[in-house]
């Protein structure tokens, strides 16, 4: 049953994860304006920036214990389900996956701890969304009471959450990218690094070959890297992508407003850290790795979904928007796996799907639920 | 895939003739197509369109699942206007999945699909059964290294086989006497790729027989009453186009009970709500007061009865007051808020002929209460119900093909009023009649199924899954090491190389070097 004090206590502790985040965000993006990364990925920092790292990285754990022990007290609070009944949670163990994957992939696995900011700042960003649909505790409708909500929506949850990490590196590649070709078109000193041998190439009719040396990028110059962007453009898009995106799913302008310029912020902290980004071909190596490690989770999770749908409503897909929210973003996703490996799609291209794919994901998971409301049954409860 | 076709000899000019340009043949265009559709990039733009439609498909409402919807955006009630639905309806974009252009999509993938999967199979065929190759100029590449060690070459080699056994193997002696080893892995990605996209095939298949052999029905049953698994035994079917009528199983199943309870401190959110159902199948009881609950249904002779809707189903009463009896029959209501409504035709009549047509709307409050003249619903448990009646007489349409709640009453054909408690009767035009709120049972909505080939289905998601994991994580490689007499000892050159996921191969050759490096007893990195 329903325990409202313990409702409380897991609310007071998602406010100080959510603040402990930002704080740790903040510091990882001073850490990232104290490193320099060379070709290698190789990153060095100065004593200030191994410092902050430190302090940022210590406030990440301890949040994320802080975050982990709000999400058990919810599922406790409300009868001792699983936490993620109603979009509120779903969207809270999401970000609690989201820094968990940055800390143990990103961070500890493939020591890009300097990203770590941006995956914190999609962290923060859903722990946002997740206080705009916050509901009371409450128990299950009998729909959900399967042992399947544990299967099939854990899965998505994990593969969502890579998803959104992968993003976040997509779109860091195609900004260093950019600047990248820009700088290289201005001084024809060094291209793009994409291109290179460096990425996880598919094979070349040619046969077995050599593989080209990395070429060679120097951060010798990371004020040419920030001068080929636009210091306006930065900004000014993603905010007004996300104030149009909140405002037409929440109808909010406030909230609206406030997700612009949080978003309006993180660009403007992604043109100023350009030049200490990794190159471009390892960010694109990165996401693609991510995506292609979640693709196979998020198969399984419409898999477990159809199921599920066949248990309970004795249909195993009905093209309900919810499913074929899920449809698109997995086809996108395939295409995005698929352009990878295809002559001519590799590249900015193929990234480019990939941010179509997420955009997908992110319909499917708040618009559809919260838009085309009254259509589904389990609208605004998933 | 950028060849140009060769074009056909020109035909000769007549002079003064057509300055049109050449139109390729059938076959040729035949030809242009079938290349068009094989590319990869053909591929990826399907896959963009197949998104793109069920985008379309995901905010424009869909005939087969919410039909109300659709109606309503039709009628102009509700959507961006007739017009804009007019448009919809020509592109059947209130049924995305059924329209034919979906189809010709899903057809076009397929056959896409099938282009780009036949000449892989050969290729695959063909490089599986290929031993690895001997390597040439081992120096040149990237992964490379050269050791020494204090026994001699057969037995170098023989001691780097043991640490490569996973791979398959070859060894092959060349022309100067250097004996090589070749090894090569990592056969499962493209094996894993051919699987995952002949799975979709097996997934056609599965979704093919269910829906072409299955059968969908849907029924209500009234607490106390049966169904029989017949074709008339529905309220509403969708059988696929193979089903076959004699198949029904004609069992009877009885609804025994129906109980549902609420959240304490949610009282409108349904904690659970169970039916309790006895199967009877040519005369014998064969399934007693078996539950069947959302999540769990109930499987009989390959039938599944689904719990899906429930409701209350006030039993009422209408008779003259010299007592003969005009309608007794459960009104099965639904739920609108804290309300159950409902309506039900308690005479036909013939409007033509002055027999006006009667019917009855139905209100019931579960646990009613009147505080300050305002009636409230307390708990959606019937703790204290009141039955609202309010009876029709006149041209109430009865007679058209619409569901009854959406006819539209009229106020002056409203003849009486009452609001009952269970057991209770009102006289009603001007004591005329006598309706009575006799009981107040439930009534319970199932959907009942029978659909073969869901097995193809589940094989067909494990096939994908088998095939997905492994074309992306799996990664060939082939590796060579070479072994040349010097002296006493002799020296191995190890190199490698990786068509994909290079990283990963970069850690996997420091590995294998330091495992042979360890066999051969020699320092690293010599």
């Amino acid at each position: 049953m329903v325990d409202p004090q313990l409702a409380q206590y897991s609310n007071t502790l998602f406010n100080v994860a959510f603040l402990a985040y930002i704080v740790a965000m903040v510091c990882y993006f001073f850490r990232l304006a104290f490193t320099r990364v060379s070709a290698e990925g190789v990153a060095a920092s100065t004593t200030a920036g191994t410092r902050i790292g430190w302090l940022a990285t210590g406030l990440a754990v301890s949040g994320w214990g802080v975050h982990l022990a709000s999400v058990v007290t919810r599922g406790l609070a409300a009868g001792g389900r699983v936490p993620w009944g109603n979009m509120y949670e779903y969207a809270s163990t999401m970000a609690l996956l989201v820094v968990a994957v940055g800390l143990v992939v990103v961070q500890r696995r493939l020591s890009y701890g300097h990203l770590m900011g941006f995956v914190l700042a999609a962290a923060v960003l859903m722990m946002t969304s997740a206080l705009m649909l916050f509901a009371e505790a409450g128990p299950l409708v009998p729909a959900l009471q399967s042992y399947w909500i544990k299967i099939h929506t854990s899965a998505a949850m994990v593969a969502s959450a890579i998803f959104i990490v992968g993003f976040a590196m997509t779109a860091l590649y195609l900004v260093k990218d950019t600047a990248e070709r820009r700088v290289a078109a201005s001084s024809a000193y060094s291209g793009s690094t994409v291109g290179a041998g460096a990425i996880d190439a598919e094979p070349r009719p040619q046969g077995y070959e050599a593989e080209a040396d990395l070429m060679e990028v120097e951060i010798t110059s990371p004020l040419a890297q920030r001068q080929a962007l636009s210091p306006v453009l930065f900004p000014v898009v993603p905010g007004l992508v996300v104030a149009l995106f909140t405002l037409l799913v929440w109808r909010a302008p406030a909230a609206a407003v406030i997700a612009g310029s949080v978003a309006a912020l993180l660009g403007t902290v992604s043109w100023y850290a350009v030049p200490y980004l990794p190159p471009a071909a390892k960010l694109d190596n990165l996401a693609y790795r991510t995506i292609a490690f979640a693709f196979p989770i998020w198969t399984f999770a419409i898999m477990a979904g159809a199921i599920w749908a066949e248990e309970a409503w004795g249909r195993y897909w009905g093209w309900d928007p919810k499913e074929t929210g899920s449809f698109f973003t997995w086809v996108l996703y395939a295409a995005y796996l698929h352009a990878r490996s295809t002559h001519g799609w590799r590249g900015r291209r193929a990234a480019w799907i990939g941010v179509t794919a997420f955009v997908a994901l992110m319909v499917t998971f708040y618009a559809v639920n919260l838009f085309v409301v009254g259509l589904h049954s389990y609208a605004g409860i998933s | 895939m950028t060849e140009t076709l060769p074009r056909e000899p020109q035909a000769e000019q007549a002079p003064g003739g057509s300055w049109l340009p050449d139109i390729p043949g059938p076959w040729e265009t035949a030809v242009m197509a079938w290349r068009w559709l094989r590319r990869m990039s053909t591929a990826l733009v399907l896959l963009f369109a197949l998104a793109t439609a069920a985008v379309l498909a995901t905010f424009v409402p869909q005939e087969p699942v919410i039909a109300r919807t659709v109606d309503s955006w039709r009628t102009g009630v509700a959507g961006p206007g007739q017009g804009w639905a007019r448009l919809f309806d020509a592109l059947s974009l209130f049924d995305v999945f059924g329209s034919w252009w979906f189809m010709a999509l899903v057809a076009l993938l397929l056959i896409s699909l099938t282009g780009c999967l036949v000449p892989r199979y050969a290729a695959f065929w063909k490089a599986a059964r290929c031993q690895p190759p001997a390597g040439r100029n081992l120096d040149r590449l990237t992964h490379h290294e050269v050791m020494r060690a204090g026994i001699d070459a057969e037995a170098a080699l023989a001691a780097a086989e043991r640490v490569l056994r996973r791979y398959r193997r070859r060894r092959t002696e060349a022309a100067d006497g250097t004996r090589q080893l070749a090894v090569e892995r990592g056969h499962w990605r493209e094996a894993g790729s051919l699987l995952f996209h002949t799975a979709f095939y097996v997934l056609l298949v599965g979704v093919v027989i269910v829906h072409a052999f299955g059968w969908t029905g849907q029924v209500n049953v009234v607490e106390g009453d049966a169904f029989t698994d017949t074709t008339l035994g529905y309220q509403a079917q969708s059988p696929g186009r193979f089903w076959d009528a004699a198949k029904h199983r004609g069992f009877t199943a009885h609804l025994d009970d129906f109980d549902v309870s609420y959240y304490r401190q949610q009282p409108f959110v349904p904690s659970a709500f169970v039916s309790r159902v006895t199967i009877e199948d040519q005369g014998r009881e064969v399934i007693r007061e078996a539950p069947v609950r959302v999540n769990h249904p109930l499987i009989y002779r390959g039938m599944k009865i689904y719990q899906a809707r429930f409701g209350f189903a006030p039993e009422l009463v209408m008779r003259t007051t010299d007592g003969v009896e005009l309608f007794r029959a459960p009104v099965l209501l639904t739920q609108s808020g804290p309300f159950w409504l409902g309506r039900e035709k308690v005479a036909p009549g013939n409007p033509a002929k002055g027999m006006p047509q009667i019917g009855v709307d139905l209100a019931l409050l579960p646990d009613a209460s009147i505080v300050d003249g305002q009636i409230r619903v307390n708990s959606p448990e019937a703790r204290n119900p009141r039955l609202a009646v309010s009876l029709y007489a006149g041209d109430l349409g009865l007679t058209q093909p619409a569901p009854l709640p959406s006819l539209d009453w009229a106020e002056r054909d409203l003849v009486g009023q009452a609001m009952l408690r269970p057991g209770g009767s009102a006289e009603m035009v001007n004591g005329n009649l006598i309706v009575e709120f006799a009981s107040l049972p439930m009534w319970s909505g199932f959907q009942v199924s029978h659909r073969p080939g869901l097995g193809i289905l589940l094989l067909a998601g494990i096939l994908i899954l088998a095939g997905l994991v492994p074309s992306l994580y799996s990664y060939r490689r082939r590796m060579w090491v070479e072994a040349r007499q010097r002296g006493d000892g002799c020296e191995v050159v190890l190199a490698g190389v990786a068509l994909q996921r290079k990283p990963a191969f970069a850690e996997e050759f420091q590995r294998i070097r330091d495992q042979i490096a360890a066999a051969l007893h020699t320092p690293r990195g010599d």
